[in-house]
């Protein structure tokens, strides 16, 4: 179990800083409404599973990160690496009712996951 | 219930809240929504769209034959959010027209305005207004067990999604039970008048502005889904 030290708190809340209003924005309008799930061709390939839906990706990764500062642990960080690059493969087919740009707050949870040294495990056996 | 009776019966709560408690509700929602709206529109920019494509590729194809255009529409069908979700599609519309409309074309609100400043609106017969209602109930009651049982939606939920949803349907609830004098119509109708107050307070300040944000993002940004001819982007 990882402890909060091995995260550079400081790396993450300045890319959260640059990308501020995108990402207030973004959370501020999604009215939670689960329409843009059928758009993601992951979601239906997996069974409907929620965790593949792309407010779920955005919410739980960036959206998670914003709202603690970007305080998280080492465990929480690797939660979000597998959202971000294991359950979205960044196609950006994602439809949301409000225009709200998915993919890109996506990217941003990418970015903070690189930023740390979490990157995608192609050689992982699931 | 009494308690509630004589709090609400009291004449001094009573003027507040059916004549500055309004005009103060009104200039806060009023306000509210220009200066978010400015705000909004300060994060975006009028910009020289990208070429994606050559210009004869950009422009609609209009030889089509009425069968290619059938199935092209079919193809749109398939892949769009009215063909995987037709049904909360149209409950969904038919909840925010009724929502908006019902309020401005309901009876008693136009006689109020007739006798206090001798404004004459058209209003709805008093059945329509009563089916409009019980549709924004409905749709409110469809959305609330969406959130309660399905777990997609549950996932993402919050306490305040549905706080959110009870403020939106308060209003029309307690207008549908102040009308049919279900309950005690004196607590009903003052609670109708404080939810609605309550609603149009947080419409610029809560989730509710994507009545605002919706049109601005969808029609004024270019992107693949926006509709019209947007010329702004984000400058986040």
């Amino acid at each position: 179990m990882g402890t909060t030290t091995e995260i550079n708190t400081d790396t993450i809340q300045s890319i959260l800083k640059q990308n501020k209003k995108q990402i207030k924005l973004g959370l501020a309008m999604c009215a939670h409404c689960s329409l843009c799930a059928e758009s993601c061709f992951l979601f239906v390939s997996h069974d409907n599973d929620p965790e593949y839906m792309p407010s779920y990706k955005f919410i739980n990764s960036i959206g998670k990160l914003y709202k603690k500062k970007g305080k998280v642990s080492r465990q929480v960080l690797e939660d979000m690496r597998d959202l971000v690059f294991e359950k979205c493969a960044l196609c950006t087919r994602c439809y949301c009712p409000f225009g709200i740009d998915i993919p890109a707050l996506i990217t941003l949870g990418r970015n903070v996951c690189r930023s740390q040294g979490l990157f995608r495990e192609y050689d992982r056996e699931w | 219930m009494t308690t509630f009776s004589t709090i609400f019966s009291n004449p001094v709560f009573l003027n507040f809240i059916k004549g500055p408690m309004v005009w103060l509700s009104f200039i806060i929602f009023g306000l509210g929504l220009i200066v978010q709206t400015f705000r909004l529109l300060k994060l975006t920019q009028i910009k020289e769209a990208r070429r994606v494509a050559p210009e004869e590729d950009l422009s609609p194809q209009t030889d089509l034959s009425g069968w290619e255009r059938f199935t092209r529409y079919l193809a749109f069908r398939r892949v769009s959010v009215l063909g995987s979700n037709a049904c909360l599609v149209l409950i969904s519309v038919i909840f925010h027209v009724c929502l908006v409309v019902t309020p401005i074309f309901v009876m008693g609100h136009n006689v109020m305005l007739d006798t206090s400043f001798g404004i004459n609106l058209i209003s709805f017969p008093e059945q329509i207004s009563d089916i409009l209602t019980k549709f924004v109930i409905a749709g409110g009651l469809i959305f609330l067990m969406r959130r309660l049982f399905l777990r997609r939606v549950r996932m993402i939920s919050t306490v305040n999604d549905f706080i959110l949803l009870f403020v939106a349907v308060a209003p029309f609830l307690t207008g549908f039970l102040a009308y049919h004098h279900i309950f005690n119509y004196q607590v009903m109708i003052v609670l109708h008048i404080l939810c609605g107050e309550l609603m149009l307070i947080l419409i610029p300040f809560s989730k509710f502005f994507h009545m605002v944000f919706f049109f601005i993002s969808r029609f004024m940004i270019v992107s693949e889904h926006s509709m019209g001819t947007p010329k702004r982007s984000w400058q986040f």
